[in-house]
């Protein structure tokens, strides 16, 4: 029952995100804002059109938005929202996690290339190559998890014994700051990738679903949001972690936590100029593994 | 035993040869299929029953002495690797050869078939060889008969150099080997495997170990002796590249487990590093070197070294944990090592038949020439693209349950703070390897199936026939059986890893059974709902637009409406990324000229970009020219005057009296 909820409540992360980064970034410039729930709204006139499929194009286009929202949906069921537990947890499912969300990307970067497109071909590569440079990072943070803890599935990880302890605290902070980053570039958003700007040449995540409409474009956009759920409510667990948290506490705290640094470095800020994203993308590698040392000297007893 | 194979070898000559051209390939595969029966069965009876392996034959020879040939668990996974290999490689050749019946003579042809034969068998007495000689024997028989399976289209240049450079490097390894066993023989007086238990407690551990490591890493392709792989792999036809890639060159890994398994101690750790970091480094420049290449049969051919890579990985986990004495670390990196090498070899297989249907209907293998190939060939695009989903080790396929006990290994490392620092940077490795791994075989697909032809031969192209869809029925099984049921999968496996336990009271598969059995089960759980939830969602928005108007349009061109095929992204471009931060990896070379300003009116222009490999170039000009010197110096001696001949006569006899009378040697 209470997995469930869990489940539920990670939905609710999900739906949630995309509004308060646009009510976050209204505030910011001055604005009113549009309405709290306008981007389930346009999803759901999206559900509601038809679809217009390029001849280049195979049957992996069609099946790949399914695979992007299968497989994000799927990775949800790994994560536990504060003290609830995840509905599926085994040893090593750290590692299922980060390759199921691997499918999804793996199909929309086919699926790119499937229309023919330069532009699309552009993006894929971008996204392929990003991807393939976060994945150090992913590990080591999750290595670093499991350092800390002892535990290789998130359930046990996060529902551990908990003490408060500065040095740990530090520790999960510097973390959740590190998945935050993480989100950035996994959810496409400045200043790694602007989903907003309109030139095709400098888009990646956007530029990739340009021959998408309709249902198809629906399920890739909730894919995203379930993406971005996933990874907020890791780092919000991270922070909450030695505070002996709740559920209750943590829902809201990952919405924040991604929701309101993505809106205001995205109104703060210009996207980076492409060849800077892999220095990007690498510090937050380097950072990484300066974390897991730090995990490492501290399990050690080592006082720094 | 040596008499029985001379026997085999000339009966089998004797059939292939007599029969006619159209039918030497079938009958090829007759023999395969039905040779590999008995030992297939008595291989699965070994899995099922360890107790009933054992001796299979025992015979003499002149150098080491009385040897022996049996079957334990490990011996008897690879049979059954090397049985399924085989047969499907047979089968595909039988549709692929059809096309060069006319071109080749039937001397040509049968030579070929019977290497191929000769190949499946050889491998099959290396993986259940006791001892030096007899392991050495058919570690030589497989490599000539792989170097003719090369030279099928000896008329090109290119696959000339290519398998001579083949064999000059396999002897190299054949020297390391030789010089290993020889002096297991001399310390221990027995050059079986079995001996290496007392030599590693009485001798120095280390050079034997990197003697052997060098002999055998030659055959896998370990870095820096991986240079003969790309260069063999385009260079012979597709089902050849099939075995040797998905199968021979894992009897290199067999060796090096055979050796690893007895060390014991502190060396252990040493050992266990070496194998660690090694592995990183091979699968890190397979999976970079692999992503800059712009063809298909190239591209693969390096991503065999990556996992030759990652099955080291595995297999430095395994050392690893075995010093420290953790058994759940020690089984998941064994289990890993093991089933990745069976996984490589199905999904890698799968591959080359592929890229050998896109070959013998296309005649390109250039990535920048393909491109639509999923529209004229669909058959083939969808194993492919299983194939291609399995080697990025995506869940639920096959790629995925052995790197993931990897994973599981170095995290529990991590977790229990043994060896926490290289458990890390196995970490890093594993996790760079699989996302560059994504890009090289996303660039693979995309750029041959996906998109629009590229040239008339492509958009013109038809599917293949039977026999070479039919072939990838097996494989295709594997795959999908080990990612849907990894439970029986690793069972299979632990089994075999019993040859690694030093001693315990439980056995392997106990202690697999004890440590897996729950989170496999979970594992598969996991697997079934993926496919379960994507069919859903994909079945319910079919659904839901079939009610709706679905049209067709041309792909969004961004405002251009003049767009033609030659504007497509092409591989060289969508690695281009990954070239800009990785430069030095790879020599580059750009030839053609740009279009200048006088040109009003522009000509035809050709451009080609190459990226070799730096190993390759260094290795070349080292030994190359260290050889042109040395034969220039031993060219002096030719003079041409036979009194000088009879002075060297003269010496050589002098030499020869001075040592016995001193008793030299």
């Amino acid at each position: 029952m209470l997995q469930i909820l869990n489940f539920i409540l990670l939905l609710l992360v999900a739906v949630s995100i995309p509004g308060v980064i646009n009510r976050t970034r209204a505030r910011l410039a001055g604005r009113l804002g549009i309405r709290f729930t306008q981007h389930l709204r346009n999803v759901g006139v999206l559900l509601r059109k038809g679809a217009v499929y390029s001849p280049t194009t195979t049957a992996l286009f069609r099946l790949t938005p399914a695979c992007y929202f299968g497989s994000a949906l799927v990775a949800l069921l790994f994560i536990p929202v504060g003290d609830l537990h995840a509905p599926l947890a085994f040893k090593g499912d750290l590692i299922c996690f980060a390759y199921t969300l691997a499918i999804g990307r793996f199909f929309l970067i086919l699926a790119a290339l499937d229309t023919g497109s330069s532009f699309e071909g552009m993006g894929a590569s971008r996204e392929a190559l990003y991807g393939a440079l976060v994945e150090p990072a992913l590990m080591l943070l999750f290595g670093t998890l499991a350092l800390l803890f002892g535990y290789t599935s998130f359930d046990d990880i996060f529902s551990a014994a908990r003490h408060f302890d500065v040095q740990l605290t530090i520790i999960l902070l510097l973390m959740a700051y590190l998945f935050v980053r993480l989100l950035f570039v996994e959810a496409g958003r400045v200043p790694v990738d602007d989903p907003r700007t309109h030139l095709e040449l400098t888009m990646i995540h956007e530029v990739m679903c340009l021959d998408y409409c309709g249902v198809d474009l629906a399920l890739i956009q909730m894919g995203g949001w379930l993406k971005s759920a996933a990874f907020a409510v890791v780092a919000a667990n991270a922070v909450a972690m030695p505070l002996g948290y709740h559920w209750w506490v943590v829902t809201p705290l990952a919405v924040l936590l991604a929701a309101l640094p993505i809106g205001v470095v995205e109104s703060s800020q210009a996207r980076n100029k492409l060849s800077r994203n892999t220095t990007f993308i690498l510090t937050i590698v380097a950072m990484a593994a300066i974390v897991f040392f730090m995990g490492y000297l501290i399990q050690q007893n080592i006082q720094i | 035993m040596f008499g029985f194979t001379l026997i085999a070898l000339a009966a089998v000559a004797g059939v292939i040869f007599s029969v006619p051209t159209r039918w030497k390939s079938r009958t090829a595969l007759l023999i395969v299929a039905a040779g590999v029966l008995l030992p297939a069965a008595k291989a699965v009876g070994v899995l099922l029953d360890p107790a009933s392996g054992g001796e299979l034959w025992l015979s003499q020879n002149p150098i080491f002495g009385s040897e022996g040939c049996s079957m334990d668990t490990l011996s008897a996974l690879f049979v059954l690797i090397i049985a399924l290999g085989g047969v499907a490689t047979s089968l595909y050749a039988c549709g692929y050869l059809k096309h060069y019946e006319e071109s080749k003579s039937s001397a040509h042809f049968s030579l070929h078939c019977l290497s191929l034969v000769v190949l499946i068998f050889s491998m099959m007495g290396v993986v259940v060889a006791d001892g030096g000689y007899t392991f050495l024997f058919y570690w030589e028989l497989m490599t000539i008969a792989s170097f003719l399976l090369i030279l099928f289209d000896a008329q090109k240049p290119e696959v000339t150099r290519a398998a001579l450079s083949y064999l000059v490097m396999m002897h190299i390894g054949f020297l390391f080997l030789v010089g290993g066993f020889v002096k297991l023989w001399m310390e221990t007086g027995s050059a079986d495997f079995a001996a290496l238990g007392q030599y590693y407690r009485e001798g120095q551990i280390i050079p034997l170990f990197l003697i052997f490591l060098a002999g055998f890493g030659m055959k896998a392709g370990l870095f820096p002796m991986h240079v003969w792989l790309p260069e063999a792999h385009p260079a012979a036809p597709s089902h050849v590249s099939a075995i040797m890639s998905g199968v021979m060159i894992k009897t290199g890994i067999y060796g090096l487990l055979r050796i690893t398994a007895p060390i014991e101690g502190e060396t252990l750790y040493t050992v266990g590093l070496i194998l660690l970091g090694a592995g990183i480094v091979t699968g890190l420049w397979g999976v970079i070197l692999a992503a800059t290449q712009n063809d298909v049969k190239r591209l693969m051919a390096y991503s065999s070294i990556e996992n030759i890579g990652v099955i080291l990985i595995g297999l430095g986990i395994a050392s690893i944990g075995k010093y420290t004495g953790n058994e759940a670390v020690m089984l998941c990196g064994l289990c890993g090592a093991l089933l990745h090498t069976a996984n490589h070899s199905f999904f890698k297989s799968l591959l080359f038949f592929g890229a050998g249907n896109i070959y013998s209907e296309m005649h390109t293998t250039s990535l920048d020439k393909l491109g639509g190939v999923a529209k004229s060939m669909p058959m083939t695009a969808t194993i492919f693209l299983v194939a291609t989903a399995a080697i990025c080790a995506l869940p639920p396929l096959n790629g995925f349950v052995s790197e993931w006990l990897m994973y599981v290994g170095l995290l529990n490392n991590v977790a229990t703070g043994e060896a926490v620092v290289a458990a890390a940077c196995g970490l890093i490795g594993l996790a760079l390897i699989g996302g560059v791994v994504v890009l090289a075989f996303t660039k693979l697909y995309g750029t041959v199936f996906l998109g629009s032809p590229r040239s008339h031969e492509v958009a013109e192209a038809a599917e293949v026939d039977n026999f070479r869809i039919a072939a990838t029925a097996l494989p295709l099984l594997g795959i999908l059986a080990v990612g849907l049921f990894p439970q029986g999968a690793v069972r299979v496996v632990a089994r075999a890893a019993e040859f690694f336990l030093s001693y315990s009271e439980l056995s392997s598969s106990q202690m697999a059974e004890m440590i897996f059995s729950e989170t496999l089960g979970k594992l598969s759980l996991t697997a079934w709902i993926l496919v379960v939830v994507i069919a859903l969602v994909f079945w319910l928005k079919s659904r839901a637009l079939k009610q709706r108007t679905v049209s067709s349009g041309p792909t969004w061109g961004c405002g251009f409406t003049a767009t033609n095929t030659r504007m497509e992204y092409t591989g060289e471009s969508f690695s281009e990324g990954l070239q800009s931060i990785a430069p030095s990896l790879t020599k580059n070379t750009g030839e053609g000229d740009a279009v200048t300003h006088q040109e009003i009116f522009p000509t035809q222009h050709t451009f080609s970009v190459g990226h070799k490999d730096k190993i390759d170039s260094l290795f070349a000009a080292w030994w190359v020219e260290l050889l042109r010197r040395i034969n220039g110096y031993v060219m002096r001696l030719r003079t041409g005057k036979i009194n000088h001949y009879v002075l060297f006569a003269l010496i050589f006899f002098v030499l020869i009296f001075l040592i016995s009378l001193f008793n030299w040697i």
